[in-house]
């Protein structure tokens, strides 16, 4: 195997040294890469993969970086792809609803674009000013507000990528509904880069109207918290979003939590100013009928920036839990997972009784120090048994790689004739193996 | 199962034009007799293609040459209505209006609407990722389909997903949805519901011609407002729908709007004025607002039955399907008139103009020497417009065998290729619905062209 700064110089010579990074300090997974390369254009990406896919060059796409320790550990890192250089915006027709972006701009970025004629365009992310389009969509990322939006599948209508030889296939479009030739812009999304390069991408987009609120109401329980939301949502003035959060979570969120709670359900409003505060009203009468003291309402700007600090909260780096799970199950189930889930002290839950999904974090006490490999292990193994018991699957979102080596992090999730082709798929559209080996379900 | 000739008549063609004569129909009433019947044709070599209720407009339903089809005509129960998570799941020839008729009784409906929701089923709409007025708001097919049990091409059975909104791995339901009958035979189905809702008020624009009501649907949703639908009928249309019920669209009208507005009640009230005043401004004649149910429902069945209705202009019809930026409409609607001129062939206009998804549909008699062809180079002519527009081929129907020689004007080889990787990945051997969708592959010349009746045009039986 060539040493880093040898395989570096024969990079360097096919695509240009400008568009080599230094790789000092750079890893997926504490796993060191041989090279950092950031193609300044879609040419030079298409140089670079035919190059992998000639020497089985295995290359790590990257976007921000903010989601990039999802996945199992790689077993050996060659380059990882730094795409934050194609950041252009392609196309946007306010009047149509539409936008083609190619994937390394960031969010933050689109969003401010997007403003400028009305509309934005119903994906979330931690840190959007790093999080790239790309990283959303390879994982499917959705946040706080998925009740409502739905998840980045929802509202992709076109795509292209960079396949193993290089060059860029396309499908769907520009339209907002189109059923010419398979839908593979729902297989790309979620797919983690292991089926090519995002490039580029085309959205759907919605009007912005009104403003936004959020209501902060505490429950004395997890569970009661959990099933007055799940009432909640039910009902025709739902809010656009509903989190319930456990104490220890509500003040890492800086909310001021009454001392006889355990837990707050979080409501964040939006819409025209009549039917915004109806939802309001009508979300702190059913949340009081539920069990709640009364809430505290919050502002257009406390409202957004809470909703900010609630999604950045499991990857902030400087604050990274210890270790993050996200399950997946029924809505009607969470009640019931929650209700099951053995805590450890600093341990915490953020569940979202309307689409149906649970995320623990867990930050252990300094004072316990760095938990055990196995205790770790087992707290994952019983929140994959209660899950599944549950209709629902558990993904290992944030890990030290030391557990990761004994946790697959999707394990059991997909059944085994599922699973089989997904990996004729894989090999199919990679049949190198060069995108982001070994990170995916099954190890694909 | 069927296999007598005349028996088998009925299975030779679908809402299409084009024309296949199965081998045999099998009815299988379960998923195992579904199983064995797939792994017997395996077997034999004998390709497959699922049929739902034969309403498809691209001729996916109809059975490759020496292929056999799967009728799930028996396979119409719903199974559970899960009312806490608001889901349904049911067998797929259950009928779209009959599963949204069923959950309605527990305030629930099912979204995707095809106009053809009085006899379409389910398993075609995953298979088609079938659209209708309403997805305009809520999405088509896809957004409503949270899993399925498939069986594949040998018979096998496979899970495509699960009760719960985001699952593990690739999204295979995804892909699935829309894959028109060539990865697999979807043989149970689950499906998300939505909340009735609080507030339905449904107007009618009525305009004197096609390019104010063009405007009328860029001023509303240039004013930020996506109604839950917003289709448009043309003056043709209309007096063919008014021929045969009284849907109340004003005859001497040049075209007429039909939107949909849903939500709380607030937010119907203060969407209800902007919709008026757009209106309004781009030069409506008249504005007539429903909230009662049945005046609704009445203004709905005109769209619902016109195409039925223009049986009254001619015998044959052949639908397009193309899809365009909604800001474009004006511009096609002007081709589409041009097409009808330069072709001599009469065109009428039902689509959802919200979404850009037009329906100009060619009308003829197929008896009259050359005119098909006619009608179909018009057609072709029109797609290639759609998609200069920076549009499509298809946005509900599907491509399946009448599109699939235009396939070249969206794709490139590569991107194709790429599709069929998929496909490989599900159906390695290509056994279900082969030579659909891309323009190689098996052709469906039928092997006997029966000559049609000598019946004077104009007559018909
Ligand atoms: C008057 C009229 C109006 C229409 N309006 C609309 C509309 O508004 N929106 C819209 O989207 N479409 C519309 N359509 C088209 C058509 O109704 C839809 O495509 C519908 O989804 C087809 O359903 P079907 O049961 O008739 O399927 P079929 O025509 O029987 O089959 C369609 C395809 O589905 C496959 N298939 C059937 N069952 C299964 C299964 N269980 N598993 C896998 N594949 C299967 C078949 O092989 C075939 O490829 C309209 C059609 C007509 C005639």
């Amino acid at each position: 195997m060539t040493s880093s700064p040898a395989f570096a110089r024969n990079l360097s010579s096919r695509v240009g040294p400008n568009a080599v990074l230094a790789a000092e300090g750079a890893s997926v997974d504490r796993v060191a890469a041989r090279a950092v390369v950031r193609p300044a254009d879609r040419q030079q990406l298409s140089e670079v993969i035919r190059w992998a896919t000639a020497d089985g060059v295995r290359l790590y796409p990257r976007g921000g970086g903010v989601l990039s320790s999802l996945g199992n550990l790689p077993a050996q890192v060659d380059v990882i792809l730094d795409l934050s250089g194609l950041n252009r915006i392609m196309d946007y027709q306010p009047a149509d609803l539409t936008v083609t972006t190619e994937a390394g701009i960031t969010l933050a970025a689109l969003r401010r674009e997007l403003v400028q004629g009305d509309k934005y365009v119903p994906l979330e992310a931690p840190r959007p000013d790093r999080a790239t389009v790309g990283g959303i969509l390879a994982t499917g990322f959705s946040g706080p507000l998925r009740f409502s939006y739905g998840l980045p599948r929802d509202w992709t209508i076109g795509i292209s990528v960079a396949g193993s030889d290089g060059s860029e296939a396309r499908a769907g479009g520009r339209v907002v509904k189109n059923v010419t030739g398979y839908d593979l812009n729902k297989l790309y999304t979620g797919s983690l880069g292991t089926l090519g390069v995002i490039v580029e991408a085309s959205f759907k987009l919605a009007p912005i109207q009104g403003t936004w609120a959020a209501l902060a109401a505490p429950f004395p329980s997890i569970s009661g918290a959990v099933a007055a939301a799940g009432a909640l949502i039910s009902q025709v003035y739902a809010p656009q979003g509903l989190q319930v959060v456990s104490r220890n979570i509500a003040a890492r969120l800086g909310l001021d939590v009454p001392g006889d709670s355990g837990a707050v359900a979080l409501a964040f409003i939006s819409g025209r100013p009549r039917a915004a505060s109806r939802r309001l009203e009508e979300s702190a009468r059913q949340l009081e009928a539920g069990g709640s003291p009364g809430g505290e309402t919050l502002d257009e700007s406390a409202a957004t920036d809470l909703l900010a600090r609630l999604t950045d909260l499991p990857w902030r780096e400087e604050d990274l839990p210890f270790l993050a799970l996200k399950v997946t199950l029924p809505p009607s189930n969470v009640g019931s997972l929650v209700a099951a889930m053995e805590l450890p002290a600093g341990a915490g839950l953020i569940a979202d009784p309307g689409f149906g999904t649970v995320h623990l974090l867990w930050w252990p006490p300094a004072e316990v120090g760095e938990p055990e490999t196995d205790a770790t292990l087992d707290l994952i193994d019983s929140a994959r048994r209660n899950a599944r018991n549950l209709g629902g699957a558990v993904a290992v979102e944030v890990c030290p790689p030391r557990i990761k080596a004994g946790a697959d992090v999707w394990e059991g999730s997909v059944g085994e004739a599922e699973l089989e082709i997904m990996r004729r798929i894989k090999r199919n559209f990679d049949p190198a193996g060069i995108f982001n080996p070994g990170r995916f379900v099954g190890r694909l | 199962m069927i296999f007598h000739p005349e028996d088998l008549l009925v299975y030779e063609y679908d809402g299409s034009v084009d024309r296949s004569m199965p081998r045999a129909v099998v009815l299988p009433a379960n998923e195992d007799e579904v199983s064995r019947t797939l792994a017997l044709a395996y077997r034999e070599g004998v390709p497959v293609a699922g049929r739902g209720s034969g309403t498809g407009l691209s001729g996916g339903a109809l059975a490759a040459p020496g292929g056999i089809q799967i009728s799930f005509t028996r396979m119409n129960r719903i199974l559970q209505v899960d009312t806490e998570n608001r889901t349904a799941t049911i067998e797929p020839g259950v009928i779209n209006l009959d599963l949204d008729t069923h959950v309605r009784k527990f305030g629930m409906r099912y979204a995707p609407d095809p106009s053809s929701q009085k006899a379409c089923s389910l398993g075609g709409n995953i298979a088609e990722n079938a659209g209708g007025p309403h997805c305009l708001a809520y999405g088509t097919t896809t957004n409503h389909v949270l899993g399925m049990r498939v069986a594949l091409e040998d018979g096998a059975m496979v899970n495509l997903g699960s009760g719960a909104r985001e699952i593990p791995g690739y999204d295979l339901r995804g892909v699935f949805v829309g894959s028109e009958g060539t990865f697999g035979i979807a043989t149970r189905i689950t499906v998300r519901l939505l909340p009735l809702p609080e507030t339905v008020k449904t107007f009618l624009g009525v305009f004197p011609d096609i390019d104010s009501a063009c405007s009328a649907v860029s001023a509303v949703i240039g004013h930020g407002i996506v109604p839950a639908a917003l289709e448009m009928i043309d003056a043709l249309s209309i007096r063919a729908v008014q021929n045969v019920t009284d849907a109340g669209y004003p005859e001497d009208a040049g075209a007429v709007l039909l939107i949909e507005l849903e939500g709380l009640w607030e937010e119907v009230d203060e969407v209800s004025r902007e919709v008026e005043s757009a209106l309004w401004e781009t030069g409506a004649s008249d504005v007539r607002v429903a909230e009662e149910d049945s005046e609704r429902e009445r203004l709905w069945l005109g769209r619902k039955t016109a195409f039925g209705a223009f049986g009254t202009i001619a015998p044959n019809y052949y639908l397009v399907d193309g899809v365009v930026p909604r800001t474009r409409l004006t511009q096609v609607l002007r081709k589409v008139s041009e097409v009808s001129e330069k072709y001599g062939i009469i065109i009428a206009n039902v689509f959802h103009a919200g979404d850009g998804n037009l329906h100009p549909c060619m009308l003829f008699d197929e008896r009259e020497p050359g005119v098909k062809e006619r009608a179909m180079a018009g057609a072709a002519e029109l797609m290639e417009y759609c998609v200069e527009m920076g549009g499509s081929l298809s946005g509900e129907h599907g491509i399946g065998l009448e599109k699939k020689q235009f396939m070249p004007l969206v794709y490139t080889e590569r991107d194709m290729d790429t599709m069929k990787l998929v496909r490989d990945a599900f159906a390695p051997a290509n056994r279900l619905n082969p030579g659909k969708i891309f323009p190689d592959g098996e052709s469906y010349e039928p092997a006997l062209q029966r000559t049609p009746t000598q019946v004077d045009p104009g007559m018909y039986v």
